[in-house]
């Protein structure tokens, strides 16, 4: 079926009005010149880009040492279980241990005093008993030990990954939990207990307390908080 | 102190060692009427069945913290007047000035011995 002109491709159109001017064999001998010109550019970007992915497969090959030297599955499957595992032994000795030494106290300072001599060998009982219960301090003293040991490990194991692979902090959390955690700490003001001189002492706490008692005007609040 | 030996108290803490201490501490104070609770939660269903004297609260519980216990205490007419002690690790300036905002009547820091516990209440009662 004959086409009309002006519904064939454009870029015939174009050839065929060129026709007009120069020989198709004139047209094609100037493409090759011109592929000829490109080739040493063709081949030099397939180097670069052959450069390229060498080095990116390089990359992740040197980062797949890295992930194993950091041992992410003995971590997870076997050093910190057994540190939370450790932990948990630890809170289990002191309240048994804490329990004890109150049960001790409490039967003493309940104990009939009106026979001396009896009222004595009971507390001589009490107390060896006390001694006893505060043996746990040599456990969970060890069981610490192994705790900081595993940290200690982690520790150096993640700063050579984080060193070698020159890694940048992401922001954010891991997951939804430990985002809602987070600000859930913000919100109630939840630090936990302080180390030694980072909290205040009663009396500061006292002072704090009695002024506002005394009335401190909002604005003096405010300031604290700013 | 002796005027309100007989009025009941409400512990709150998540750590039933701490618990047993100051009910120890109480009782050598004179009072024997204790109730205990684990948190917050638990601590408002108690105070809405009795009437206590005294609610001394840690402040770091699961689910409900001592502060957000506080703050409920405060915006409930039925409860807004029942004197409140902090009883926490909780140290730093931020939170003994947000639970003074929430209208704490006191703040013991942990660890704390029975001399601060009595001189607390007794301020307590003095106000």
């Amino acid at each position: 079926m004959k086409q009309r002109k002006d519904q064939q491709p454009t870029h015939i159109a174009a050839l065929l009005r060129a026709s007009d001017r120069e020989s198709l064999s004139s047209i094609m001998e100037r493409a090759q010149v011109d592929a000829a010109a490109l080739r040493p550019l063709l081949q030099a970007i397939d180097a670069a880009i052959y450069r390229e992915l060498k080095s990116i497969a390089d990359y992740i090959g040197f980062l797949r040492q890295e992930i194993s030297a950091l041992q992410p599955n003995d971590m997870r499957a076997k050093r910190i279980p057994s540190a939370g595992q450790e932990l948990s032994a630890i809170v289990h000795a002191t309240e048994a241990a804490g329990n004890a030494i109150m049960e001790r106290a409490e039967a003493v300072m309940s104990a009939d005093a009106s026979n001396l001599a009896a009222y004595k060998t009971f507390v001589t009982e009490q107390m060896t008993a006390i001694f006893e219960a505060c043996s746990f301090q040599d456990l969970t003293g060890q069981r610490i030990a192994k705790v900081v040991e595993t940290l200690q490990q982690i520790e150096t194991r993640v700063a050579r990954f984080a060193d070698a692979t020159r890694a940048n902090d992401a922001n954010g959390f891991a997951n939804d939990t430990e985002a809602a955690a987070a600000e859930r700490k913000v919100r109630l003001y939840i630090h936990g207990p302080p180390l030694a001189g980072d909290g205040m002492e009663q009396s500061e706490v006292d002072e704090l307390i009695e002024d506002k008692t005394k009335g401190a005007s909002q604005e003096d609040i405010d300031k604290l908080f700013s | 102190m002796s005027a309100h030996v007989e009025m009941p108290i409400l512990i709150v803490d998540d750590y039933k060692t701490m618990i047993r201490i100051i009910r120890n501490l109480l009782k050598q104070l004179g009072f024997e009427d204790v109730d205990e609770a684990a948190d917050g939660t638990e601590a408002l269903t108690k105070m809405r069945e009795k009437k206590y004297g005294l609610v001394i609260s840690d402040w770091n519980m699961v689910p409900m913290t001592g502060y957000e216990l506080l703050k409920v205490v405060r915006g409930d007419p039925g409860l807004t007047k029942t004197p409140f002690i902090m009883v926490t690790a909780e140290s730093k300036t931020e939170n003994v000035i947000a639970a003074k905002k929430a209208g704490v009547n006191n703040y013991i820091v942990k660890p704390f011995n029975a001399q601060t516990l009595k001189s607390k209440i007794d301020a307590v009662f003095s106000e």
